[in-house]
């Protein structure tokens, strides 16, 4: 039945589905992992990394990627969608600032690329963006923000959210353990961002990159030992835990 | 007879039955020699055969019927096959006893006359500690007209006693139907579909109408109800369709089915191997990010 109204951006189903764009949604899936979370004065972007081929040059495949100064995104899907909205919305975000004179605020550059995202499921001819993102960043007035975008178009504000492969996985951690204490300060924030992908990523820390913005502060990536030690210190905590339940049973 | 619009007359095709019906063309029927030799070629091209390793050559009798078998397992597909190979392959010393050589469309060779070892894509293994044990890797699409034939050379035509089946397989999530969102469901998961004589229980939750099972475990599995022999299959509904070790460790459950039972070894040497080959055919697409 689907293969009737799936074949053109275009045309709805008569039970109102646009195919292309939820087939766009599952394009996403195929993507590795990325979770975004907001702290109170922290903003932490981690995503699983791409196993890189043994040639090629590792610093070609990010997953996070700087909009501006203060504004930042991961994304899912297609890797050549995602280049071209991150270069429309860097180029937006430069724009902006020459015009009004102020950098743009995270909400705007959302809506900017869930608009472009957008058109694109309405036009003929062109297919719909594959990717979805995760933006983070402070705006002026010191609020930490994290926003979602789809192919769809849509853009929500989350508290925390996961894309990709195993979304729902670690979406559903984070329901359980996204609380006032696991984002009391930026270190519980990025333990909690780091024990998230340790849910669905394979081999632990070498397979995750992580990226945070402090208030006022440019973009921090961290490197493989500052990730390597957060591991290291999340292993700890698990076995002291696990301990202390053992105590308690006895 | 009637007149056309243009003023033609044709002969109109009747639906009554009569014993001249024989006489009328049939669109069907080859025509001329080029056709017939075309098509013989074709079907020749599409057989089905069953070698024999030691040998390399074309077994007579059905596999099943040469050597009595009572488990049979049988992986079907890349992450089913990887699944098997990792964790079953590895522990027990088997031997390889036999290879199906077929081709179909969906084959990567032209050439169907001289197959490379690795384009013989059933391989059927045997455990040498108990030679009724058999397991098949299939890692090759089986077209339509030609998983008849697969089941005539595998298992032959006669009823099987003693003898008990197990099929591992995956299939995308979009197929799945389900009232509920596809966004909800908690992919990769297990399902299973057995036939009447299979009494144990199984891993998972059975698979629920009106879904429905595709290809050559389907057609394993009618053959299977037919004959009244025991088997079960297990199907990973997974949104990965190439070797993915997320999917693959769906799987996992059927380890302590009484089908796996005794055959797999060390859970974690199987883990690592599986890491292995899934990271040896990882890093080829740069599509997705």
């Amino acid at each position: 039945m689907a293969a009737r109204y799936d074949r053109a951006i275009t045309v709805f189903s008569p039970d109102g589905h646009l195919f292309q764009v939820e087939y766009a949604q599952e394009a996403v899936k195929k993507g590795s992992t990325a979770v975004g979370i907001r702290g109170t004065d922290i903003v932490v972007l981690g995503v699983e990394k791409k196993s890189v081929a043994k040639l090629q040059d590792e610093r070609t495949v990010k997953k996070i990627c700087a909009l501006d100064d203060h504004v930042c995104m991961a994304f899912a899907g297609l890797t050549a969608d995602a280049r071209i909205v991150i270069n429309r919305a860097r180029v937006e975000c430069q724009s902006h600032k020459l015009t009004v004179e102020d950098p743009v605020t995270v909400e705007y550059i959302t809506r900017f690329i869930a608009t472009l995202k957008q058109r694109y499921t309405q036009s003929n001819g062109c297919r719909p963006f594959g990717i979805s993102a995760l933006i983070v960043g402070f705006d002026d007035d010191g609020i930490p923000r994290l926003y979602q975008t789809d192919p769809s178009g849509t853009y929500h504000a989350w508290k925390a959210n996961a894309i990709g492969r195993s979304a729902k996985t670690v979406r559903e951690f984070l329901e359980k353990n996204y609380t006032e204490d696991t984002i009391a300060t930026d270190s519980e924030a990025i333990k909690l961002a780091i024990r998230a992908l340790l849910e669905v990523v394979q081999s632990g820390g070498k397979n995750i990159e992580l990226a945070i913005i402090r208030r006022n502060q440019p973009l921090k990536m961290f490197s493989a030992k500052e990730i390597e030690s957060q591991v290291v210190d999340i292993e700890k905590e698990k076995e002291e835990a696990e301990k202390k339940k053992s105590k308690k049973l006895i | 007879m009637a007149a056309t619009f243009f003023g033609e007359v044709v002969k109109v095709r009747s639906r009554a039955v009569t014993e001249d019906e024989e006489d009328e063309e049939d669109p069907w029927a080859p025509d001329n020699p080029e056709d017939r030799e075309v098509r013989r070629e074709l079907e020749r091209k599409r057989e089905v055969e069953v070698l024999q390793t030691q040998t390399n050559l074309s077994l007579e009798i059905p596999l099943l019927e040469q050597y009595p078998c009572s488990k049979f397992i049988m992986a079907v597909g890349n992450n089913a096959v990887a699944f098997l190979s990792s964790f079953v392959l590895n522990s027990e010393t088997w031997e390889e006893i036999g290879s199906t050589k077929l081709w179909n469309e969906w084959c990567r060779t032209t050439d169907t006359t001289n197959l490379s070892p690795t384009d013989a894509f059933c391989v059927f293994y045997r455990l040498k500690s108990d030679p009724t044990v058999f397991l098949c890797q299939c890692s090759c699409y089986v077209a339509e007209d030609q998983q008849y034939q697969w089941l005539e050379k595998v298992f032959g035509s006669s009823p099987k006693r003693n003898l008990q089946i197990t099929i591992l397989t995956s299939r995308h999530v979009t197929d799945y139907k389900t009232p509920e969102s596809s966004c909800n469901l908690p992919s990769p998961f297990l399902k299973a579909l057995k036939t009447q004589s299979f009494q144990d229980a199984a891993c998972c939750t059975l698979l629920e109408q009106p879904n429905i099972v595709h290809d050559l475990p389907a057609a394993v599995l009618s053959y299977c109800q037919v004959w009244k022999i025991p088997a079960i299959l297990y199907l990973c509904y997974t949104d990965i369709m190439k070797l993915d070790l997320v999917t693959i460790e769906a799987f996992k459950p059927i380890l302590g089915s009484k089908s796996l039972k005794g055959l797999v070894k060390n859970v974690s040497h199987g883990t690592e191997i599986l890491k292995k080959l899934v990271t040896t055919n990882e890093i080829q697409s740069n599509i997705y990010t």
